[in-house]
């Protein structure tokens, strides 16, 4: 009787979420892995075509230059947006004062829509009347003053920048809860031990907030492989797909060209791509652990 | 006891959530039912959707008439009225398309954004509408208006409101601070162009974000060459973009870009409103813009400007003095099975009417809209640029643009995002017509 009540119990409590995740995650996801395998306008009858979207989309010379943007964004938000937030969370960790006006600061841009701060940076860049180039030239760097959107070199980055740089702090905010989450007493033996700011940084408070990083991480590559807005806002996801990202030209595909059928291969290979990443990183998060 | 109480909170809050899950669904059903069956009692709902959204140039004229037709019809029918910005506004679309909720009466694109839609029998032939009509003929319209809506069977399924003018626009100050005379020919294009780079002013505000204006201005250089107005107009049956003008236009483009005639930085000055600020700022001695621009244009810029003809491209053969795009720009169009629907019929029509009225017509005209329909524009109401623009246009012979008659959807957005790549140099003139033409085989 009573293992039957808590049976009933545990049922109420995964119900809603299975409910919930069915009818959102798991039937959509079923449903684009369906439309994939279609010609399909978003009007008329799907027609079957089986494989045909992604053997266009892999003989697609387009698609792979968006794939690698999204990679490179993966990989640079990864080595900019986690070290800049752990050394920036550290620092304010380290000088308490005037610590919550400084958290405020760095997290404010986090809480801004995209789409603001994109058209912001895209009169930043305009070489016409744009302050970025000014800048440089003020600061004696006028050599690198440059068309930002107008030069393939510097396209791609120029329209990375600002995600990169708004979403810094909200690691700074996560870094800095989990600092003050560590005990002062390992700190403080720490350096009674003799371990100077350097190792007892590396040596006992990066350990302390390895499951911290774990979570920076996969907020980081997760956030990545989503990204839409402000190469959506600044370019368009162009000239071309220069500066498109895979979800751009998911979107671009199926609702401008309204061809959901190869719009769909798109999104399942985002499903493929996150699931191999997340394999990746569980498996270095694993093998961290057992070390 | 305080075990129970635990249990029966966690119970009740797994119910809460339940239920508040299934209460999202069941508001939605209902709305959807109230819609499909018309509504209830004698209130029929229906749902207007356009383009005018608050912050467009039409909304201020279209708003106060449409509230005053909504007050006239309480009694029989409620409105939801649906506005968004247009590029949003035609994703909207396109996605109550796929979901299968397309408005009863809106505001939409024709040529080859329309033709998914007509094949799926989706909309109305406005015939159809026009033989109901008390109010609105289809000989009150400018017949060929009508031509951008055709689809393949010969019938038309939008009625036109909306026609446009491309004009090159000068600023007389400026060309008079330097001394110089408005370009009629490519070489003297290349010499004032010269004189204002040392000033500091560029000699032609256009960009190309997502093809705007760049794709327009292409297609006004393309009409200067020899067929090239043909071949321009045979794109929606033939499909065949890759011509030797098409080549020779995008071959200008580049040369233009190299000396230096628009922005330097093409992408962020792309698009209406940038290109437009350029010349706005007196940054810029000439642009290339459309009436639906013009209420962003202020009144002293408007006095200092003048509409010129565009000058002609090397090797072109047609006096570009003499043409200028003109094209209809969008209309509406009504849902097939709302217009069938016995509760819809009379309310669909009454919008309609309204849409098609004079008195909307008329008011619209006033943002700066050429009106399809044949109404008298009271110019004395006109911005100063449009009462200039009206004049120019008299006695010239309207072409087309590609925009109009590119037969796909994605075929419009690889001429937009190619153009994007030449003006920033990253393809060659070949490389553009190729990728527009590669799209249009498959």
């Amino acid at each position: 009787m009573k293992k039957k009540k808590h049976m009933a119990v545990v049922i109420a409590f995964l119900l809603p979420v299975f409910v919930i995740y069915t009818a959102f995650l798991f039937i959509p996801l079923v449903q684009t892995a369906f439309y994939s395998l279609t010609e399909w306008n978003g009007i008329t009858e799907k027609i079957y075509v089986g494989f045909d979207n992604y053997k266009e989309l892999f003989g697609s010379s387009d698609y792979w230059l968006v794939f690698w943007n999204t990679i490179q964004l993966v990989v640079i938000t990864l080595l900019i947006q986690i070290p800049a937030g752990l050394i920036l969370a550290y620092l304010l960790y380290m000088k308490t004062k005037g610590m919550k006006i400084f958290r405020t600061i760095y997290f404010l841009p986090v809480v801004i829509a995209p789409v603001a701060i994109s058209l912001m940076f895209s009169l930043f860049y305009n070489s016409e009347i744009g302050v970025f180039n000014r800048i440089l030239e003020m600061i004696g760097l006028g050599a690198f003053q440059t068309n930002w959107l107008s030069n393939t070199d510097t396209l791609l980055y120029a329209v990375m920048a600002p995600q990169v740089w708004q979403y810094i702090g909200l690691y700074v905010t996560i870094f800095l809860g989990a600092l003050q989450s560590v005990p002062s007493e390992l700190v403080e033996s720490a350096q009674i031990d003799g371990a100077g700011q350097v190792k007892t940084f590396f040596h006992v408070i990066l350990p302390q907030i390895a499951g911290f990083s774990n979570i920076c991480i996969i907020l980081c590559i997760t956030g990545s492989l989503k990204a839409f807005e402000h190469s959506w806002i600044m370019t368009g996801g162009g000239p071309g797909v220069r500066s498109s990202y895979l979800g751009v030209y998911m979107y671009k595909t199926a609702f401008v060209n309204s061809d959901f059928g190869t719009g769909s291969a798109i999104t399942m290979t985002i499903v493929a791509l996150s699931l191999v990443i997340t394999l990746i990183v569980n498996a270095v998060f694993s093998a961290r652990e057992k070390d | 006891m305080k075990k129970r109480m635990a249990r029966l909170m966690a119970m009740s809050m797994a119910m809460a959530l339940a239920v508040s899950a299934a209460g999202c669904g069941s508001s939605q059903t209902s709305e959807s039912e109230e819609s499909s069956s018309g509504g209830s009692g004698d209130k029929v709902s229906v749902v207007l959707a356009t383009n005018w959204g608050e912050g467009d140039a039409k909304y201020d004229y279209f708003y106060p008439l449409f509230e005053k037709f909504q007050e006239e019809n309480k009694d029989t029918m409620y409105i939801t009225l649906q506005t968004y910005s247009t590029e949003d506004y035609k994703t909207k679309i396109k996605t109550q398309t796929a979901s299968g909720d397309l408005p009863d009466v809106f505001t939409y694109w024709g040529g080859g954004m329309m033709t998914d839609m007509v094949d799926a029998g989706l909309l109305l032939n406005v015939d159809d509408y026009f033989a109901e009509s008390e109010s609105v003929k289809r000989e009150d319209f400018e017949e060929s208006s009508f031509d951008y809506y055709i689809a393949g069977d010969g019938n038309a399924y939008g009625v036109p409101i909306e026609s446009t003018r491309g004009v090159l626009i000068a600023n007389k100050n400026l060309f008079e601070q330097y001394g110089l005379e408005y370009p009629t020919t490519y070489d003297e294009l290349v010499s004032v162009a010269e004189v204002f780079k040392e000033n500091g002013i560029i000699p032609m505000s256009i960009g190309s974000n997502g093809g705007v204006p760049s794709e327009f201005f292409f297609s006004e250089l393309y009409n200067q060459y020899e067929g090239g107005e043909d071949e321009i107009a045979a794109l929606a049956s033939g499909g065949n973009f890759d011509t030797d003008n098409a080549v020779k236009v995008a071959e200008v483009l580049t040369d233009m870009i190299d000396q230096g005639m628009f922005p330097a930085d093409t992408m962020a000055n792309g698009g209406w409103t940038n290109s437009l600020q350029l010349y706005t700022d007196q940054k810029a001695a000439m642009t290339y813009t459309y009436p639906w621009n013009y209420e962003f244009i202020p009144d002293e810029i408007q006095e200092c400007t003048d509409i010129i003809p565009m000058p002609q491209m090397p090797g072109a053969t047609v006096d570009p003095s003499t043409i200028m795009a003109g094209f209809t720009v969008y209309g509406f169009m009504i849902n097939k099975a709302s217009f069938e629907d016995e509760a819809k019929h009379d309310a669909v029509m009454k919008i309609c009417d309204f849409l098609a009225s004079d008195e909307l017509t008329q008011s619209l005209t006033e943002s700066g809209m050429i009106p399809c329909k044949n109404v008298e524009m009271n110019m004395d109401n006109q911005k100063l640029i449009m009462q200039k623009t009206m004049d120019y246009a008299q006695d010239k012979n309207l072409v087309q643009v590609h925009y109009t008659t590119m037969p796909s959807a994605d075929a419009i957005t690889m001429m937009d995002s190619s153009l994007d790549e030449l003006f920033i140099k990253a393809i060659t003139p070949e490389e553009f017509v190729q990728k527009v033409q590669d799209v249009l085989d498959k």
